[in-house]
């Protein structure tokens, strides 16, 4: 499957539709993408390439060819080529699996099957195939295939609902409308199929809310927007059909414009590892020059001497030449200082560590059935080390599922239960809740009720009727009918569909609305209303209004908004109500609701005339229109009567609070940007612990334009000193990551260490010890104890979130670290080498023979290193489990087993010249004195260790050390887990207009455009009837691709 | 209801399974640096290394031992070596020495090279084992500069090592009185590996050795054949020659001693060697002055470690000794803090 390549730079895109072979003209791309990287015959090459692009790779290779000079040579080639071509094909083997599976997801999207007009018929197509050109027939919550312009729909007016959560990470849902001219075409098929309109418009880009462009048909020309326009990556929702006209294809779509290449994220470990490795690197230089000059005053003083018994000619090579090919022989000798195997291990221990993150129960999440999910491998350690989470939604803290709770109507505070102690509690949990039962059109799904205000209802309260008015009447929502008749709610925002479900459950039900009335049902009989005005909602305005003419032909106002902006506009006689309702209000902020101001005025007739005039006249102006119609706005919501507040719950996410709190005190500094209303924002930071009362210095930011942004921002950092948080939230749940932290981190440690030691003395090694070194013998444990290791267990890791200090602080690797690590390499290998040579100097063997061959002292600093090395894991690991058992003590065994194979009489028989150390092992391990060699090495080696952790842990104990013990001491004792309490703030009002709401609703409204043309008129007596807030949750549901979410976790994990 | 359990299977199948790898949950064990633990441990090493350190010096200290530098002592001979002109002119040199004491037991006979770098790493190389173990004498692959002679056939044995092999000869004569001068019995037999004499090195299959190294070179400095190395003992010969094995087996270090003969103990000696008169006679063969070096030849007894020298079990005194102190001084500050540190955790 080959997608054809497009190659000319495209200025503007000239599309006619239903019209292949114009367009072909144009070579535009068709629908096919490839995400992949290579198929068959190029994969080897471009493979090969981008590995070899790798500094380690690389580095691998310039030593290969070093070692195939042979002036220089000082390892055979076999000491590089074995771990270079093991890392290659490793890698190899894992890019062509992703390439595997990428090309298996393209063939499954390329071979999805979308209707296309062909011929003038539908025919099924699969979109690959599908041209730029072509009329694509979209049903509800269908993808859609290509970037299309909106041609009709099924809903009035042409508009669409599409949720782009895969394109920008929002899950509300927007609207697209199609032109007027476009939408008269419906789903008549014979007139699309002769729609020959021509569509010139920019070329493709990657601007996903931008689009310009010109139809011309029929001899107009109309002008195209974004608005006109669906994306690829958009899903079709409560729209049962669309049909639109591809512009740009596969991988002109926007969608795949900005999906570029995926950059490869660092970690600050590999940072620092890459500062560090060129360090080595420079170290590994300085080394070399210093023992060439050595090499080169030697062969001055004595080898010039010595010459005769190695070569015929004296004097053929002088000292100086001498010295600078012994310079590139060290380099290569020791090559193995720098720790480019380092990459590998951390490769596989990051893959490790990524696959106990999906594996782990713990973040498991049972109501989504989804187990977390680490997506890239790289950054695993860096979950180690968060100082700052940022989030970009409030709605990421909330279960953005709004339930009506409480209300305040003139004074009397209902959904709660007054015990006649003084003690008010929460309604729900001890009484039963109003059963609705009376009420058939009820939406179960609500939870709300307090006898009470069933009984003023029924008491016919007036003031009780005007508030449930207002909620009926005052919103955005629509409402349709499902084919069991079940009335269904469209909501933009679900806190108006709280509101409004709450009024229908008490009896005032919206039915229907079109754009001249407003039908409701108030308990049992229909009423219409006539919509005058929509004064619709706004960030500024922070409220909305309606004025409606009831039956009985008064004009009411109906005001809900922001306590804040609405009780300015009360009117005075107001004032007694308005201390009380602020007193409810600070309680239900103070419960973490989100309240509404609710209120009414009574307009008469004349000034109402008047003021709609005024308001026509203003809607004509071209100039200071908006500042028109503002003022007019302000002018009518004013002398308001307060009706009371509504309190709605958006409850937290569950954990969320406990997350937050565990968060800080681990001192990650949560900021959150939001476009929500500041008084919601800090609602739900005072919510769950973000904010607490105790902080000084809250700051908001908040801003319209960058550069405002920008000010704020700086303002704040030169008032904050201490508590630089701003607020907000993360679902980021970190439950073993210290843990993963601190193993990766001391791998990377004894990793360097042993490298280091590996470095220093292997001169005097078996070129096969060199090669399997960091391979077989060490790797294995280094990698287990990587994997497995844990400092402390899950649950004191959780219960002190100040462990995670440390890894914030860089405290467990730094340059420090770094540098104490390589003295003690240094202390090592000095041991290593010398405690042998003073002990074999002019030592023989209990047989009389020597000890001090070249060979024997090989293979006693071999086994002296191996076991040095295995005991400082074994030290290293704190955590023994049977697989770091099986490492520890399998990779000494297969030390001795590989040595004495490689020392066996069979192998030097077949290949006499690569394994010259026949018999070596089972000699020199056989004198004792070898033995005690061996054993004061690892002694005088580990010791100083010893003493050293054991002073640090007895001097300035870490915190995990203490935990540690405490943790032993625990192991007795039953183990019992304490939970902070919770205190939650008593005072301080806040409220927040409660709204994640947009502007221009009402205008769709009154302008009828969302109406359907038949709307069906209300029937009275309908069966039950179903909120539909279910796309909303949906919706959340959907939300999969967060867009920040390389460690997306599960969303709520128990904590 | 179908549809149900669906889901909840497909639930059941996301959910990682509970084992205990996959949980992290393994069985283990926790290293815990405990104070006693660590103290006991340091305390238990230091009397480890003390007395392993004392035992060894005590035993090093009983081992008999006499070297005799002879580079100086035969100057004449070393002279004459230091021009390769004079390679055919034989020089000998006798050594007169007293022993005070009896030596004990087996005796063993090195001869020791001051400063000649046999650990050099182009020297190192410059050998061809499947030469050596007899499969193909043409198989002279990293011998050079010594693989092929002026005329172009394969040196055999080949390279730097084997040419310059160490071929003085030394024959230690016992004095038991000014008139009878017996030569001290002697074994060249035991003195290489196992493995090297029976495995490693091998002697290429013919009638007999001479015709076997047809068609090669001896190496440039050796005055002999390779299947003329002894003359009194044939099997003696060819790459299996005791003393060549010795020498192919290269020394770590530039200073190093091999082993040239056992003390046969029979009549005389049966006990080690008695007190006394003795001589070395040397036939001085080998240059070293030419690169400063020296020569000696050591007569030295062992104990149950080998020839030990001092340094190890100095080494493991001194070992013993600072893993002690520090033992003391971690237990001083570990007891100074004690108090502290139970405030802290109480805190």
């Amino acid at each position: 499957m080959f997608c054809s390549k497009k190659k000319s730079l495209e200025v503007e895109r000239i599309v006619k539709a239903n019209d292949r072979e114009h367009n072909e003209k144009f070579q535009y791309a068709d629908n096919c993408i490839h995400t992949s990287k290579y198929n068959i015959l190029t994969f080897l090459p471009i493979n090969l390439f981008e590995q070899f692009q790798r500094v380690a790779n690389a580095y691998f290779l310039f030593l290969l060819i070093l070692q195939l000079i042979p002036e220089i040579s000082s390892l055979t080639w076999f000491t590089t080529m074995v771990p270079l071509v093991l890392v290659i094909t490793m890698t190899a083997v894992k890019d062509a699996t992703d390439d595997y599976f990428r090309h298996k997801s393209d063939n499954q999207v390329n071979n999805r099957l979308s209707e296309v007009l062909i011929d003038s018929k539908l025919q099924n197509e699969k979109w690959m195939n599908v041209k730029v050109g072509d009329i694509v027939k979209l049903e509800n919550n269908q993808f859609v295939a290509a970037d299309l312009l909106l041609l009709s729909s099924s809903e009035p007016h042409g508009l669409c609902y599409i949720e782009t959560a895969e394109l920008d990470g929002e899950t509300n849902l927007k609207v697209r409308h199609a032109l007027s001219v476009t939408s008269e075409l419906g789903a008549d098929i014979s007139r699309l199929a002769k729609f020959d309109g021509t569509v010139v418009c920019e070329a493709p880009n990657n601007k996903l809310d931008k689009f310009t462009g010109v139809l011309s048909w029929k001899d107009s020309k109309h002008s195209l927007n974004n608005e006109k326009i669906i994306l690829r990556g958009c899903i079709l929702r409560n729209t049962s059909w669309c049909f639109g006209m591809v512009i740009f294809a596969g991988p002109d779509t926007k969608l795949m414009q900005n999906s570029g290449k995926t950059k490869f994220k660092r970690t600050s470990i590999d940072r620092l590892m890459n500062t560090l490795v060129l360090w080595i690197f420079g170290f590994l230089v300085c080394m070399g020059v210093i023992l060439a000059i050595g090499n080169s005053i030697w062969e001055n003083q004595v080898g010039d001497k010595f010459r005769t018994f190695l070569f015929w000619n004296e004097g053929e090579k002088n000292s100086v030449f001498s010295g600078f090919l012994t310079f590139w022989s060290y380099i290569i000798i020791l090559n193995t200082v720098v720790p480019i195997s380092l990459y590998v291990s951390m490769e596989v221990i990051r893959l490790g560590h990524s696959y106990f993150i999906n594996w782990d129960r713990k973040m498991y999440y049972p109501e989504k059935a989804t187990p977390a999910e680490a997506r890239t491998t790289t950054l695993n350690e860096e979950l180690g080390q968060i100082e700052y989470i940022f989030s970009d939604k409030t709605g990421t803290l909330t279960e953005n599922i709004m339930t009506f709770k409480k209300c305040s109507i003139n004074g009397k505070i209902y959904g709660e239960a007054d015990d006649g102690m003084g003690q008010k509690t929460d309604m729900t949990k001890k009484n039963e809740p109003v059963d609705f039962a009376v009420n058939p059109q009820a939406d179960r799904t609500c939870q709300f009720s307090d006898h009470r205000l069933m009984e003023s209802i029924k008491l016919g309260d007036s003031k009780v009727y005007e508030f449930l008015r207002v909620l009926a009447l005052c919103h955005t929502v629509m409402s349709e009918e499902n084919s069991a008749g079940q009335l269904i709610y469209q909501v933009q925002s679900p806190d108006e569909g709280a509101l409004v479900t709450a009024a229908r459950n008490l009896g005032f039900i919206f039915k229907s609305r079109t754009s001249e009335t407003i039908t409701i049902e108030e308990l049992g009989t229909l009423v219409t209303y006539q919509l005058l005005a929509f004064l619709d909602f706004n960030n500024i305005r922070k409220r909305m209004s309606v004025i409606v003419r009831n039956p009985e032909g008064q004009i009411k106002l109906y005001s809900k908004g922001a306590d804040t902006i609405l009780f300015e506009k009360l009117h005075p006689s107001n004032e007694d109500l308005l201390t009380l309702t602020t007193d409810h209000l600070s309680e239900f902020a103070g419960e973490g609701l989100r309240t509404l101001a609710i209120a009414y005025r009574d307009l008469d007739d004349k000034y109402f005339k008047e003021w709609h005039k005024m308001l026509e006249d203003a809607n004509t102006l071209i100039d200071e229109r908006d500042e028109r119609v503002a003022g007019l706005y302000e002018e009518i919501e004013r002398d308001l009567m307060l009706l009371g507040a509504t309190a709605v719950e958006d409850k937290l996410q569950e954990g969320v609070i406990e997350t937050v709190t565990n968060l800080s005190l681990a001192n990650i500094k949560i900021w959150v940007l939001t476009g929500d209303k500041q008084e919601t924002a800090i609602n739900i930071g005072y919510a769950c612990n973000m904010l607490t009362d105790d902080m000084n210095d809250v700051f908001i930011i908040s801003g319209n334009t960058a550069v405002e942004v920008r000010e704020e921002l700086r303002k704040a950092k030169e008032n904050l000193f201490e508590q630089n948080r701003s607020f907000s939230n993360g679902h980021v749940v970190f439950e073993k990551q210290q843990l993963e932290l601190d193993s990766v981190v001391e791998e990377t440690i004894t990793g360097d260490y042993a490298l280091i030691i590996n470095g220093h003395s292997l001169t005097v090694y078996d070129q096969w010890f060199i090669t399997l070194f960091n391979i077989v013998y060490t790797s294995l444990p280094v990698l287990a104890m990587g994997i497995f290791d844990q400092d402390v267990d899950d649950q004191n890791s959780m219960d002190y979130p100040q462990l995670y200090e440390p890894g914030q602080l860089n405290l467990l690797f730094n340059k420090r670290k770094f540098f104490i690590c390589m003295a003690h390499g240094i202390y090592t290998s000095l041991a290593l080498f010398f405690i042998p040579y003073g002990a074999f100097y002019n030592v023989a063997g209990d047989d009389g023979q020597h000890v001090a061959d070249y060979q024997s002292f090989a293979v006693t600093m071999a086994t002296s290193l191996v076991i040095v090395v295995s005991v400082q894991i074994a030290l290293d690991t704190s955590y023994w489990t049977v697989i770091n058992h099986v490492f520890i003590w399998g990779s000494v065994a297969t030390y001795f087993s590989i040595l004495f194979t490689m020392h066996s009489n069979g192998i030097f028989g077949i290949f006499p010249n690569q394994f010259p150390f026949v018999g070596n092992a089972r000699h020199s391990l056989a004198q004792k004195c070898i033995w005690l060699v061996i054993l004061l090495t690892t002694v005088a080696s580990v010791m100083p260790v010893v003493a050293f952790r054991f002073l640090k842990v007895d001097l300035c104990p870490a915190l995990s050390d203490q935990i540690r013990r405490r943790q032993k001491a625990q192991k007795k004792a039953k183990p019992s887990r304490s939970r902070r309490p919770q205190t939650r703030r008593s005072s301080s009002r806040r409220s927040g207009y409660a709204f994640a709401h947009q502007e221009g609703y009402g205008e769709l409204i009154t302008s009828g455009k969302n109406m359907r043309a038949k709307n069906p008129p209300p029937t009275p007596g309908l069966e039950k009837t179903l909120y539909n807030s279910t796309s909303w949750i949906e919706n959340l549901c959907k939300k999969t691709t967060d867009t920040v979410s390389s460690f997306s976790l599960d969303k709520t994990v128990k904590l | 209801m179908t549809k149900m359990k669906k889901a909840s299977q497909i639930c059941q199948s996301k959910l990682p399974d509970n084992t205990a790898l996959k949980q992290q949950q393994l069985p283990a064990y926790r290293l815990q640096l405990s104070a006693t633990g660590v103290l006991s441990g340091f305390f238990a090493t230091g009397a480890f290394c003390l007395g392993v350190g004392i035992i060894l010096i005590l035993s090093a200290k009983s081992i008999k031992e006499i070297e005799i530098k002879y580079t100086k002592i035969c100057a004449n001979c070393a002279e004459l070596r230091e021009d390769a002109i004079n390679f055919d002119k034989e020089c000998t040199c006798s050594i007169p020495f007293y022993l005070s004491e009896t030596m004990q037991g087996n005796v063993y006979l090195y001869y020791k090279l001051y400063g000649f770098y046999q650990n050099l790493y182009r020297y190192i190389l410059s050998r061809s084992n499947s030469q050596l173990v007899g499969t193909d004498l043409k198989d002279v692959g990293n011998c050079a500069p010594f693989s092929k002679s002026h005329n172009g056939t394969p040196i055999a044995p080949c390279g730097a090592i084997a040419n310059s092999i160490f071929n003085d000869t030394i024959i230690l004569s016992y004095n038991l009185n000014s008139s009878i001068h017996m030569e001290v019995p002697m074994l060249r037999s035991g003195i290489t590996w196992w493995t090297d004499k029976y495995v490693k090195f091998r002697n290429p299959t013919a009638i007999n050795l001479s015709s076997a190294f047809t068609g090669t070179a001896k190496p440039p400095f050796w005055s002999k054949s390779v299947y003329e190395l002894d003359l009194e003992d044939t099997e003696n010969n060819g790459f299996l020659n005791d003393d060549f094995i010795v020498w192919m087996r290269t020394a770590a270090f530039p200073t190093f001693k091999k082993l040239y003969r056992r003390l046969n103990r029979v009549q005389y000696f049966i006990e080690g060697l008695p007190a006394g008169n003795y001589s070395f006679n040397i036939t001085y063969n080998f240059p070293v002055t030419r690169f400063k070096g020296e020569k000696s030849v050591v007569l030295s007894t062992l104990t149950w470690s080998g020839g030990s020298s001092l340094f190890l079990g100095l080494a493991y005194t001194v070992t013993g000794a600072v893993t002690w102190l520090a033992a003391f001084s971690m237990m001083a500050i570990h007891l100074m803090l004690k108090e502290k540190r139970t405030l802290f955790i109480e805190r």
